[in-house]
């Protein structure tokens, strides 16, 4: 069978009248996982496992998949109103996000996450499905020196994250990447930093630092400043309406962060968190006023928004086409694969095109689905705002403690959070910035990993990192995105001197 | 007006959080309700009085979890048991944290959890103050076996061909798991290895969680993978790794499983099983073990558990009380002695 007649078998499947109410169900509970801080995909789809046990496989993938992309889509929705990231995918939306609903625009900022959830899911549904057969080849083009010259790119945008002194934020990104190093060290498979405690052993969820950072640090903030605030109290949500300006501001990150988002989405390990990050560095490096980022700029948030929701649909790419799965929620989707009969891996195309099709057919409609269902609660579910500070705050407070507790159902991790909440509210008093901190934490993991695996394999030779052309070309960029700003700044100097 | 709304659609949300967190943790409750009227009456001499919970020491969606699960599943479904069955993830430290709290229920009737070879090795490497002699064992139900793949192109042809080049220089290739050194993949290459007559304690091995392992060898950054046979099938049927060998005694069941030769059959005397079964907390009633046993057996023997083990690619391998706990006790004695040779020994 050609790819076009799978592709046509696959709409068929879509289009179906029991297709279309799949995807709505995914969809829908994804959206609403999403939502909710701490309660993720990974979850959710691992529940639904037994319950889809003699379904028709297609059907059951379809669903799970709008699970996890429509979680995604929906995450944004706390970051934005509570600065409670519901999944980790959407911590980057809140840097940009949250600042915006805070100045009575929250209408407007759900709205715009919501067009380029949409737009970023829907373009890189359109390259999975043209390009999808090719780009497994992408997929396993990284080894572990590609990966570690790719997180020391992430990197070199710490400076660039930050607001005021340069000093401060190298701190913070210095303690993220301290953190990052508790736990287990999967390359001696000893303990670091856990003090004998059997609870430190695994390290600690990104999850329970990111509401810690953000959600419980602004309760502290919004609690000390009580009076200081309260003129802003009662807030306005915001006409929902983007102007053309907003529009046309959108329209460019939107569509280069799909691309990226889809790019990095495919690399096994990467994922949403990862995208959205560095789409986000990468708009700001760009932008003509990046001053404005992280004061609720429209660029700041439609950049991670599509570059979370694209990476969601890139990450299919491994899975369907290689049997690979590059992040948590697919690894558990290919634990659906088997359960319902099925071989994901290169053979799946060719063997089942009604499954690999349907699956990728089924995201446009889920998309749609997803704009259609969000758009028209954006006024209903931004009125929280209006709720009297004193609830909110209290609220805001119960979730990210329930959300923290289901991750792992360990009341540990609740002391770890209210923890974290005191560090990011003293950070905050002492003008630290978090998202360094954040940022280190999640790509530092990640590059000692690749760093070490990479220095297993050579023997101990640093050399293979320039051996191979991926990492060659990621580490020149590294150091050219490094010393730019510098060159830069001095230039300038030396122009007004 | 609008204010209500807002803190209407805040507790629905909360609501669906609890609600959320309880299908978690105890799934099988929904399914289960129009079994609870026919318990009570059992002739066996010990009867259960209370639903069962059983523990997966991991997190959704993995190995535990999913036998956890499946099992919970086919012994409501065939009426095996008619009380209700929970599976309750405890997650973390590769089982450290479920086996800590399985060790609170001391003495408990009702309270089972799952378990593989790292309840003999996390113990071993000193992550873990409980092992398998702190709990009771029930009843092994199924198997998976290991493989060691590598590159389709790569120089190697069967495991004689590989370890040759190891014993020359073991430095020159790179092995690729996805547990840490001193856990599952790593311990069934290095068996065989030994066995062989590789020096063990120069053996490169890379971690690679998030299967990266796979992407590893087909991209050339390592050279063999040691895994499960159910993780490299597909990617042999599509013409991108080959089987060296299979750590099965004989060879696989399968259109393409049965291609893979044993390490035995190469003349390499080792064999490594991932077995995979129930426990209960120490000091159960032995009436109670009894009972779980019998339970088990019927599982096991059920044409339901066999299309679940079939669709995960498990094999049937099943133990009684006394049979599993003196194969554990080997077992560990056999694992701590590698181990102490590659210094992982704590």
């Amino acid at each position: 069978m050609g790819a076009i007649e799978g592709i046509l078998t696959g709409f068929e499947v879509a289009f179906s009248w029991e297709g279309i109410l799949f995807v709505l169900l995914g969809v829908f509970v994804g959206t609403f996982i999403g939502m909710l801080p701490g309660l993720g995909p990974i979850s959710a789809i691992a529940i639904m496992i037994p319950i889809t046990y003699g379904m028709d496989p297609t059907l059951a993938l379809v669903m799970m998949a709008g699970v996890y992309y429509g979680a995604v889509f929906g995450g944004s929705t706390s970051s934005i109103l509570l600065n409670a990231p519901g999944i980790s995918g959407t911590v980057a939306s809140s840097f940009d996000g949250y600042p915006m609903a805070q100045q009575g625009k929250a209408g407007k900022a759900l709205a715009i996450a919501a067009i380029s959830s949409f737009a970023g899911g829907t373009i890189s549904v359109v390259l999975l499905m043209i390009f999808a057969p090719m780009l497994a080849s992408v997929a396993i083009s990284f080894g572990p020196p590609a990966y570690f010259a790719l997180m020391l790119l992430g990197l070199t945008a710490i400076a660039s994250l930050s607001e005021g002194s340069t000093i401060k934020a190298l701190i913070s990104a210095v303690v993220g990447f301290m953190i990052a190093t508790i736990g287990i060290d999967p390359q001696t498979g000893t303990g670091r930093f856990t003090f004998g405690s059997m609870n430190l052993l695994d390290g600690i969820d990104f999850l329970v630092i990111a509401l810690g950072l953000f959600a419980i640090a602004e309760v502290c903030y919004l609690v000390m400043n009580r009076h200081k605030t309260a003129a802003g109290s009662g807030k306005e949500i915001g006409s929902l309406k983007l102007s053309k300006d907003d529009a046309k501001e959108m329209s460019g990150p939107v569509g280069r962060q799909s691309l990226l988002g889809f790019i990095l989405g495919i690399l096994p390990g990467a994922g949403a968190t990862i995208a959205s990050f560095i789409s986000y560095i990468a708009e700001k490096r760009i932008a003509k006023k990046p001053e404005e980022f992280g004061k609720g700029s429209v660029k700041g948030l439609a950049a991670p928004e599509a570059s979370n929701n694209a990476a969601t649909s890139g990450a299919f790419v491994p899975l369907l086409s290689l049997g690979i799965p590059g992040s948590g929620t697919t690894a558990v989707m290919l634990g659906a694969f088997l359960v319902l009969g099925l071989q994901p891996g290169p053979m799946l195309m060719g063997d089942r095109p009604e499954v690999f099709w349907g699956i990728i057919a089924s995201m446009y409609i889920g998309n749609i689905f997803l704009l259609v269902l969000n758009l028209p609660l954006i006024p209903y579910i931004a009125r929280i705002l209006t709720i009297p500070r004193p609830l909110l705050i209290s609220l805001v407070l119960m979730f990210s403690l329930i959300g923290v507790y289901a991750i792992s159902f360990s009341v540990f991790d609740l002391y770890l959070l209210l923890a974290f909440g005191v560090i990011g509210f003293l950070m905050r008093m002492f003008a630290f910035p978090a998202p360094p901190f954040i940022l280190a934490f999640i790509l530092g993991g990640m590059m000692e990993k690749s760093f070490r695996q990479s220095m297993t394999i050579s023997n101990g030779s640093i050399s293979i990192l320039f051996e191979n052309n991926i990492s060659l070309v990621l580490i020149i960029l590294s150091v050219l995105s490094f010393a730019f700003p510098i060159a830069n700044s001095i230039w300038s100097k030396k122009k007004a001197g | 007006m609008k204010k209500l709304l807002a803190l209407l659609i805040f507790v629905l949300m909360f609501l669906a959080a609890c609600g959320g967190e309880n299908t978690s943790s105890n799934n099988d409750n929904a399914n289960d309700e129009d079994t609870e009227e026919n318990s009570g009456e059992d002739n066996d001499e010990w009867a259960l009085s209370e639903s069962i919970e059983i523990v997966a020491p991991a997190g959704a969606g993995g190995g535990w979890d999913t036998t956890a699960r499946m099992s919970a599943q086919v012994l409501t479904e065939e009426s095996l048991i008619d009380q209700d069955i929970g599976v309750v993830n405890k997650e973390g430290a590769g089982g450290a944290i479920g086996w800590a709290y399985m060790a609170e229920q001391e003495g408990s009737n009702h309270n089972l959890f799952v378990s593989s070879s790292p309840i003999l090795l996390v113990p071993l490497n000193g992550q873990s103050e409980y092992g398998h002699e702190d709990f009771t064992p029930i009843a092994n139900v199924i198997a998976d076996y290991g493989a060691f793949a590598v590159a389709k192109d790569a120089k190697w042809d069967n495991l004689n061909e590989l370890f040759e080049d190891m014993k020359e220089d073991p430095q020159s290739v790179t092995i690729v798991g996805t547990s840490a050194p001193g856990s599952m993949d790593h311990i069934q290459f290095v068996r065989f290895a030994k066995a062989a007559g590789v020096d063990i304690t120069k053996i490169k091995y890379v971690s690679a969680p998030d299967a990266g392992g796979v992407t590893q060898v087909l991209n050339g950054s390592a050279d063999v993978f040691s895994t499960g046979v159910a993780e490299v099938a597909e990617q042999v049927r599509a013409d991108k790794l080959k089987v060296l060998a299979v750590t099965s005694e004989e060879r696989l069941d399968g259109e393409v499983l049965s291609t893979f030769p044993t390490a035995k059959e190469q003349g390499i005397d080792e064999t490594f099983v991932n077995w995979r079964g129930f426990f209960g907390p120490k000091d159960m009633d032995p009436a109670a073990v009894e009972y779980y046993e019998n339970k088990f057996k019927e599982l096991s023997d059920s044409e339901a558990f066999a299309e679940v083990r079939a669709n995960y690619g498990w094999n049937e391998m099943y133990m009684g009380n006394e049979e599993y706990k003196q194969f554990l006790d080997e077992e560990k004695e056999n694992l701590k002695s590698i181990l102490e040779e590659l210094g992982l020994l704590e």
